[in-house]
């Protein structure tokens, strides 16, 4: 009888073993990329925390639009999650530190915007379903046709109000020196507006420039410091009485960082340029409870793309395929 | 009131509910005592994981809208935003898969131990029709998702479908409402995996059951069917039968809970790059396509998964001899053996091709 209930009870395990092992793995058709984010007790403290060795990182391809077209690059990154929080580290080789932004510097009497934009990355992910974003990513997102209305304001939004996507946007020089990212959101086109919005809250940069659009309106109030990198915040800035106090070869930021509040200020940052490679890291809670962010859940997978900024606009970038985010 | 009796009151409920003659005729029923054996187990478990498919599926039916686009919206709201909707879910994917392995299994035991044999003909006819017909469930239940695996698979067993003589083709279009998998399609993969599907399986249960009712179970080999001994139905079987019910579900609810069942990428009709894996009870049957293309493809996708149907139905009727023992009967268990391997053979193939080789 014993013999008979082992036999019995094998042959079960072994259905439902066999079942499992069948069954519980999902069919990846595509050639996708999936980035698994480990769970770690405590957070990263940094850059080179213990815990990021726990994550297995991936070497995300990206490829050049515009200017970069025909050219290739590649993001290592790597993701780990607390029980409230999920980072992002991303590593590049990048040439050129470029944070300059039009930063203004005084030369023979004169303010000039000097040569040079910054370096950014992003990362988009879906807070309501994008329609097939995670077949085409970006592509779905970032295109408006040529000589649409709204060509230049709206190059990146939605089909529908339904759709709804999360923008993660770092920027070396307007959001990195307030240890922030910009926290952003995504939806529907208009005929006379993009569809890149700002996450409830406050914000991004603030332009320094007189009403004449010839010079610096602010410079470091006293008692304040530059923070990262020689960039003044837009709450260290105290507008310049007397401009005779320059001389040549000056700098003053021109986007200065606005030290965000709100769900805007939901993405932290940390980073760090040496040696020709920038090193990013993202932070952000994992359900914010704004309806403004993804809400993510360890128990399900995201897909997201990202995009890569080297010294230049919106328009020249490196693109991501779709890449999904699994959590272990 | 409260001084009645329970039993009493029972009967006074089943008088009003004028059920009293079928409580006598259940109360009454016997059983062989072997029908609470370790080796009728996969029947019960074929029953209990059925209760569970139904069950599990009410209650995603509660929260699914069978419009292309919506339809994953719901099921990932159903999954993930539902109190335990991952579990259900989950019990009802492991349950189907569990359920094939077992009406696997089940119809081994009965070939190999000859049960089909006279007087039991139409209990294993009607046992191998419920087998042919639970992978339509299967097959119209994994587009209702609207993701990646259930669209493209759709399409891949369309293609087939269209690829039988005769009436493929216009048996495509009638599933597919069109020349396009759209929200026709769902909705009528829809209806007929809640509505007409279950309704018929529950007919082929019934008759299946209704045969097993008069013609009896089979005699375990050796055994003098004169001497048998029989037990009450009720409680005996019944209890039995729920305790298994429990514990099924316990063990699956648990196996959900842990591994959330796959879900993919929402349905792209445009991304021609994916390519569809077959599931392992396909495995063979893909195969079989595989090896004959052509003008032979007709062989794989029709005639021989056809005439292995045809002989599993006709076996009662080919097999006539008076002797149930194995050994007696290497004739039929032998080329049942040789269909088997190759099944298996096909299937490890087919598995090493899709999975092993792709992922390296």
């Amino acid at each position: 009888m014993r013999t008979k209930f082992v036999i019995s009870l094998s042959v079960c395990l072994a259905l439902f073993i066999g079942t499992l092992h069948f069954t519980a793995q999902e069919a990846m058709g595509a050639s996708k990329q999936v980035l698994i984010a480990a769970k770690v007790k405590s957070a990263p403290a940094g850059l080179d925390d213990a815990a990021w060795g726990k994550a297995r990182g991936i070497d995300v391809p990206f490829e050049g639009k515009e200017v970069f077209a025909g050219q290739h690059t590649s993001v290592a990154t790597k993701a780990v999650y607390t029980k409230d929080n999920i980072f992002f580290l991303y590593q590049w080789k990048d040439a050129n530190q470029s944070i300059t932004k039009g930063a203004w510097q005084y030369k023979d009497e004169n303010w000039i915007h000097q040569k040079g934009n910054e370096d950014r990355i992003s990362m988009l992910f879906e807070i309501n379903r994008i329609n097939n974003f995670a077949t085409k990513g970006c592509a779905i997102v970032c295109h408006v046709p040529d000589g649409a209305t709204n060509a230049k304001d709206g190059k990146f939004g939605t089909l529908t109000t339904a759709e709804k996507g999360d923008l993660w946007h770092w920027k070396a020089a307007r959001s990195d020196p307030a240890g922030y990212a910009d926290d952003t959101w995504l939806t529907k086109i208009s005929e006379k507006k993009g569809g890149r919005k700002g996450d409830k809250g406050s914000g991004g940069d603030k332009k320094n420039i007189t009403e004449d659009k010839s010079k610096p309106k602010y410079m470091l109030a006293q008692g304040k410091s530059l923070v990262k990198n020689g960039i003044l915040l837009a709450s260290h800035a105290v507008e310049i009485t007397d401009y005779s106090v320059f001389k040549d070869g000056d700098t003053i930021t021109y986007r200065m960082p606005k030290i965000p509040t709100g769900s805007f200020a939901d993405i932290k940052a940390d980073s760090r340029y040496v040696n020709g490679e920038w090193t990013v890291m993202l932070s952000r809670k994992l359900d914010t409870g704004n309806p403004d962010d993804t809400a993510f859940n360890p128990k399900r997978k995201y897909n997201f793309a990202m995009a890569l900024f080297d010294n230049s606009g919106d328009e020249d970038s490196y693109d991501s395929e779709v890449i999904t985010l699994k959590f272990k | 009131m409260n001084n009645i009796p329970m039993k009493t009151r029972s009967l006074k409920l089943l008088e009003f509910l004028s059920l009293e003659k079928s409580a006598d005729r259940l109360l009454a029923l016997e059983v062989p005592k072997d029908a609470l054996s370790w080796t009728r187990f996969c029947g019960a478990l074929l029953l209990v994981l059925v209760v569970l498919l139904f069950l599990s599926g009410i209650f995603m039916a509660f929260y699914y809208s069978p419009i292309p686009g919506t339809a994953y919206d719901s099921v990932d709201f159903a999954l993930f935003n539902v109190p335990f909707g991952s579990v259900v879910k989950g019990v009802h994917h492991y349950s189907w898969n569990l359920l094939l392995m077992v009406m696997g299994v089940h119809l081994g035991r009965s070939l190999i131990l000859g049960s089909y044999k006279a007087p039991r003909q139409m209990v294993w006819v009607t046992g191998v029709i419920i087998l042919l017909f639970v992978p339509l469930f299967i097959i119209t239940g994994d587009l209702l998702p609207w993701d990646q695996k259930g669209y493209w698979s759709t399409q891949v067993r369309l293609s087939i479908i269209s690829s039988v003589p005769g009436m493929g083709h216009i048996a495509a279009r009638l599933l597919q409402g069109g020349s396009l998998t759209g929200v026709v399609a769902l909705t009528r993969f829809y209806v007929l995996h809640i509505l007409m599907l279950p309704g018929l399986l529950v007919l082929l249960i019934a008759v299946h059951f209704h045969f097993i009712r008069h013609r009896g179970l089979s005699e375990p080999l050796g055994a003098d069917p004169v001497s048998r001994p029989r037990i009450p139905f009720y409680p005996n079987v019944v209890n039995r039968w729920l305790f298994l019910f429990i514990m099924v579900s316990i063990i699956l609810g648990v196996i959900s809970w842990h591994w959330i069942p796959p879900f993919g990428d929402p349905a792209d009709p445009t991304d021609s790059s994916y390519i569809p894996k077959p599931e392992w009870w396909v495995l063979f049957l893909n195969q079989l396509v595989s090896v004959f293309k052509g003008g032979l493809a007709v062989l794989g996708s029709t005639i021989i998964p056809a005439g292995l149907a045809g002989l599993l139905i006709c076996l009662p009727f080919i097999d006539r001899s008076p002797h149930r023992h194995p050994a007696r009967r290497w004739k039929i268990l032998l080329p049942a053996a040789a269909i088997v391997i190759a099944i298996l053979t096909l299937s490890i193939m087919g598995y090493m091709e899709h999975f092993v080789l792709v992922e390296n």
